[in-house]
């Protein structure tokens, strides 16, 4: 039964990105000033979304690991695991927003980069989260868990920045799709394409996160096993 | 098709290749990760505490 839902929702997940790709390159519509260029947003955008949603998942994983460690081990150890895995997992999809990124500003503003709020905000994000994926690697001792749990709560303080620079700040990144002022958003034969793709990439990461959850579990059970036969020898 | 439009679709077509190459990259760690758990998990059976 549990691996029939799982090939249900791997099959499903397929064809929500089957079907996302056919609405972003043969239903949506090209832009008037921008032409083909501009379906690259049908990847770009989802990708942020869902990269912030799993920056919160690892701030919420953090939380509980610092909130549980003292009294709840095993407990601690899957909001550590959870932590860990949406870390990795946001940072997968903040590197996807950080390329096609580029390739859009390329072909619309004519340079690969610039210094505005929007994309430098993203950068340190993508920055902050590679270092705390780089101590869970190299560090070693008791205190590593708990170290990376604080950096991952500081690192999930700048979604909140990230979000608003551009409500905030002039910026060279466009306007809001969603949420922003007069003017801003997108054409309705646009709107559908976009949320198919971000329905589609969310499945997407729901099932590389769920994947990188056991994969560290079954990490953990491993280490926590040649622990006791190393006590034992 | 001018020289602009033709550009595009390449920029295009690179911005889609670059995503699933970097999401299918990571799905192929992660299998590869998981496999040589597997074993070492297998090798624990073997070698009880």
């Amino acid at each position: 039964m549990k691996k029939f839902a799982i090939g249900l929702y791997v099959a499903i997940t397929l064809a929500l990105m089957g079907w996302g790709y056919y609405q972003a390159i043969y239903v949506a519509p090209n832009d008037a000033m921008q032409g083909e260029i501009f379906r690259i947003i049908y990847y770009h955008v989802p990708s942020a979304i869902v990269a912030f949603f799993f920056f919160a998942v690892s701030l919420v994983g953090s939380i509980g690991f610092l909130a549980s460690r003292a009294n709840h081990a095993d407990r601690a150890q899957m909001f550590d695991a959870w932590a860990l895995a949406g870390a990795e997992v946001g940072v997968v999809f903040c590197t996807v927003v950080l390329t096609t990124g580029p390739l859009w500003g390329r072909r619309a503003w004519g340079i690969w980069w610039t210094w505005d709020a929007r994309l430098t905000t993203t950068l340190v994000l993508w920055l902050i989260y590679v270092s705390y994926l780089l101590l869970r690697r190299f560090a070693a001792g008791p205190q590593m868990q708990t170290l990376a749990a604080v950096l991952g709560i500081f690192g999930a303080l700048d979604v909140p920045i990230v979000y608003m620079s551009n409500r905030w700040w002039r910026t060279q990144h466009p306007a809001p799709v969603f949420g922003g002022g007069q003017g801003s958003g997108m054409d309705h034969s646009m709107v559908g394409a976009l949320l198919w793709n971000m329905l589609a990439w969310f499945a997407w990461g729901v099932m590389i996160l769920a994947i990188r959850y056991y994969v560290e579990r079954q990490h953990q059970k491993i280490s926590a096993a040649e622990a006791l036969r190393a006590l034992n020898a | 098709m001018d020289q602009a439009a033709i550009l595009d679709h390449r920029f295009l077509i690179a911005a889609y290749v670059v995503t699933w190459t970097i999401q299918l990259g990571y799905l192929s760690y992660l299998a590869l990760k998981w496999r040589s758990q597997k074993r070492e998990a297998a090798r624990n059976l073997r070698e009880p505490l």
